[in-house]
């Protein structure tokens, strides 16, 4: 069969819709009086309120553990301040990936081609492994916020053996899993296993369809 | 002539357009109809900017091809509409095709259903004879590599008709 012969099967398929599809008109105008959000509308008040719990949160935890180191650093262990001061820095690395995915949402414009509204939304959903990577990183700050120097003095040698394994443990587990959670590892075990659930599945399309529209634009 | 009937009287004469996208998306007939609603509505929210500069149907590609990509991530949104409304905004007075042509077009949708979102716009644009300034202004590539791409499903699309052709 030729190109023409294909063309005008197409063509006959055509024909036939335009003889026989019918617009309900009727079913149209309530459709266009609906009041429903569109997707990204509705995503926008959940980005907000995260932001602002997020700004909540830095603020205060940061102006609690900032007074502690300027005015009680004696009765604080540097433990506890160096892991709030990181998890602060963290929280504000993921408000800084919320408000460049509001930036993206104010940017979607489905009106333009394909290329740049797809690129931009799946951006846009991608985006959101950069929160599962910076959480991870938190994973060793739990291990190590409620040590103190006296903790060392007082010499329980193997309570500080097996913490200090943990940390350690804790630490290339966090580190490993910032460096590999990334596209390209989506059919391994373990990446499944972290992402595995229906919350997860549009994030893993718009992975998918970000690389393939990448390769389209290469070709 | 009110906005409303303008639109409805732009959707009249393409309705052709979102049940070629509807149906090349979707298999499940219920996703179907939900597609079709949203891609309505987003053609509604748009209709205002409409840029008289492109055809309604360049338009019009754009933004159903941009929905029907997008619309894996609608799922929670597409009960909504379910629950709302249960009819379908395109019907069918009649159905069936000549025999021939009917399992002709069945060979042709199964390999547009096998094609990757990005290719799969690409072939309906092809289908529809869209010349290649338009393909590329609705999918946003260079017009030589649409013409690129639109050689290599064409060869992939002969093929793939000649081996269903020798195995009958």
């Amino acid at each position: 069969m030729n190109q023409t012969e294909i063309l005008n099967i197409w063509k006959a398929y055509d024909k036939k819709l335009d003889e026989t599809l019918l617009l309900n008109k009727v079913l149209t105008t309530e459709v266009i009086k609906l009041k429903t959000k569109s997707l990204l509308s509705s995503m926008k008040p959940i980005k907000v309120f995260t932001i602002f719990i997020g700004l909540f949160w830095v603020f205060v935890v940061g102006t609690i553990v900032g007074n502690l180191f300027l005015y009680a650093y004696s009765s604080v262990t540097l433990f506890f301040l160096l892991s709030a001061g990181i998890q602060i820095l963290l929280t504000s690395i993921a408000l800084v990936i919320y408000l460049y995915q509001l930036h993206l949402i104010q940017q979607v414009d489905i009106t333009e081609p394909l290329v740049k509204t797809q690129k931009r939304l799946t951006s846009l959903k991608s985006s959101t492994l950069w929160v599962s990577r910076i959480l991870f990183l938190q994973l060793p700050l739990w291990t190590t916020f409620y040590l103190s120097e006296s903790m060392f003095r007082s010499g329980n040698m193997f309570y500080i053996l097996i913490n200090g394994t943990v940390t350690i443990l804790f630490t290339f587990l966090a580190v490993w899993l910032f460096i590999n959670i990334r596209f390209e590892n989506r059919d391994k075990k373990w990446f499944k296993l972290i992402f595995e659930g229906k919350e997860w599945t549009p994030v893993m399309k718009a992975m998918e369809l970000n690389h393939q529209i990448e390769n389209f634009e290469k070709e | 002539m009110k906005p409303e009937d303008q639109f409805i009287q732009v959707l009249e004469n393409n309705k052709g357009i979102l049940y070629k996208v509807a149906n090349a998306y979707c298999k499940d007939t219920e996703d179907r109809k939900d597609l079709v609603q949203e891609i309505v509505y987003q053609l509604w929210k748009s209709f205002d900017n409409y840029n008289a500069h492109y055809k309604h149907s360049t338009w019009i590609y754009r933004i159903a091809l941009n929905v029907a990509i997008s619309f894996y991530r609608k799922a929670h949104v597409r009960k909504g509409y379910t629950d709302t409304l249960t009819e379908s905004i395109l019907e069918f007075s009649d159905t069936g095709f000549g025999e021939e042509t009917e399992q002709q077009l069945i060979l042709l949708q199964q390999f547009i259903a096998e094609l990757k979102e990005m290719d799969k716009a690409l072939m309906l644009l092809y289908l529809e004879e869209k010349s290649h300034k338009e393909i590329a202004d609705i999918i946003g590539i260079s017009e030589s590599n649409v013409g690129t791409k639109i050689n290599r499903i064409k060869t992939v699309l002969t093929q793939k008709f000649s081996t269903i052709k020798n195995q009958f």
